[in-house]
């Protein structure tokens, strides 16, 4: 007599998007934001080392939420695939939209086929040139890859968060603006957070082929005056 | 390709090259032809706040087969990679040195130091050089960022790394760029007199040497002279060429030829 039990697979769905997202919304949120000149995203995040932002590719950037481990593995998993396709092909042929397929395919998988999802939500920025538009490509834990026309928030507490975004937001404005609105929406009312808790990275044309930067508690202190 | 995952025990980490090797894909060693042409002559000059390093721009495959070879590269912002050898294979090994130091930068979030540049190449040469005719042999300048100083990394044809306090020469014109280089090196030099030294070692070179190219007046076409200092890696300009030559020509058109006892 076997021990098998029935799992009707809607059961096993619920049950295992419950899973992921509880894992998720441990962690804080983030968010990405399309300005007039680039793109900003901001984390908050105490650790000076542990990066949830960062460079993938020349104008493309990596944000990730959920377990730190999953997430730097999926992270270095796009650069290989960036530095490979650019060499294989050339580095224009890079694109941000190729690489959110793949991760949407891999958590999909993962999601219905692993023995566990995936306790992440991942973001693909891409900076626009005359080829390709600006781009925020957002990938939940069980696949879905949603296409964000102006930003997107990931993680914990996401949807107030997002309306609290909602709320300053207008047309494109400047990076400091946005970037202050951007604090503004993961902090809430209630509290600020300094600046040494806040990770900022920046796609953003600066006369280089990489346009990615990481901004320096200095200088995110000056953009929030 | 699919999103390339590993598990922990056979993940290629930082380094390019071995992730590229668990794709199927052996950038270094497959045998394609034996009619390369050829690159020849490049120098690094060490002066008191960096390096200088001047290249020439032809490739000779029994007859010219080009004339503006560029065969010094920026590998990162503060390292320079020249090459000569097999020009096909040389100027693929930068492309690989170029990506494999920016794929390290951000897989790790850190920069190699430049004795890890210099090292992670050896292996690279190596491989190439020992299984195919298509030999490679690079050069290997920058600033140390770790230690405020710039370096010369040299290599033999079997991927051996030294590293050298003064000068270094590369390509089939070496005797003649090294003797220059022997005779006029000091230890004080400063950057102008570093360049002038490594630009007469290449214009010797091109003097000498039927595989290098000297300063081409007629297309106006000069060696590549580049400084990497603390700011960076900063080729010089067409006009600072240009000028840098001339001068050195018109010294020598003005002595028939001849040094005449100088290094000049």
């Amino acid at each position: 007599m076997s021990n098998f039990m029935y799992v009707a697979p809607e059961q096993m769905m619920k049950d295992r998007a419950e899973f992921a997202q509880k894992g998720i919304a441990r962690g804080r949120s983030l968010i990405a934001v399309i300005y007039d000149t680039g793109v900003v995203i901001v984390a908050e995040n105490p650790s000076a080392s542990l990066y949830k932002v960062s460079e993938i590719y020349d104008r493309i950037a990596f944000a990730g939420v959920g377990k730190y481990n999953e997430f730097d593995r999926l992270r270095e998993a796009g650069i290989r695939w960036a530095d490979s396709t650019g060499f294989t092909y050339s580095r224009e042929d890079v694109d941000a939209r190729a690489l959110a397929n793949y991760y949407a395919q891999h958590l999909g998988d993962m999601f219905t086929e692993g023995s566990k999802p995936l306790e992440v939500e991942l973001l693909v920025a891409q900076l626009g040139n005359a080829l390709r538009p600006t781009k925020i490509y957002r990938v939940a834990y069980e696949g879905t890859i949603s296409d964000e026309p102006r930003f997107a928030v990931l993680g914990g507490d996401a949807e107030t968060v997002r309306q609290r975004f909602l709320r300053t937001e207008g047309g494109p404005i400047g990076l400091a603006q946005t970037l202050q609105h951007a604090i503004a929406a993961i902090s809430g009312p209630e509290r600020t957070i300094p600046t040494a808790d806040l990770e900022v990275g920046v796609l953003e044309e600066r006369g280089k082929r990489r346009t990615f930067v990481r901004l320096s508690d200095a200088e995110v202190d000056t953009l929030r005056q | 390709m699919g999103l390339p995952l590993f598990t922990p025990s056979n993940d290629p980490g930082p380094s390019f090259v071995k992730f590229i090797e668990t794709q199927g894909k052996d950038i270094m060693s497959a045998l394609d032809s034996n009619l390369s042409p050829h690159a020849t002559t490049v120098v690094a000059v060490r002066f008191n706040g960096g390096v200088v390093m001047v290249g020439d721009r032809q490739a000779t495959g029994g007859y010219i087969a080009s004339r503006d070879v560029r065969k010094i590269a920026a590998a990162d912002h503060y390292t320079g990679v020249a090459i000569s050898g097999s020009a096909a294979r040389g100027l693929e090994f930068i492309k690989i040195a170029q990506l494999s130091f920016e794929h390290y930068e951000k897989m790790s979030d850190a920069a190699l130091s430049l004795e890890g540049k210099a090292n992670y190449l050896s292996p690279m040469i190596q491989q190439n050089n020992l299984y195919t005719p298509l030999t490679v042999v690079p050069l290997l300048a920058g600033w140390d960022l770790s230690h405020s100083v710039g370096r010369v990394f040299e290599y033999d044809g079997a991927g051996g790394c030294y590293e050298r306090n003064d000068f270094a020469v590369i390509g089939s014109g070496t005797p003649f760029a090294e003797s220059t280089l022997r005779l006029g090196f000091r230890d004080d030099l400063t950057r102008e007199e570093a360049i002038d030294l490594a630009a007469l070692a290449i214009y010797e070179a091109g003097d000498n040497d039927p595989s290098t190219g000297g300063p081409d007046f007629v297309r106006g076409l000069f060696p590549m002279i580049v400084v990497i200092d603390q700011n960076g890696f900063a080729e010089q300009d067409d006009g600072f060429t240009a000028s840098t030559f001339r001068t050195i020509n018109d010294r020598r058109t003005q002595s028939r030829g001849l040094a005449g006892g100088t290094l000049r």
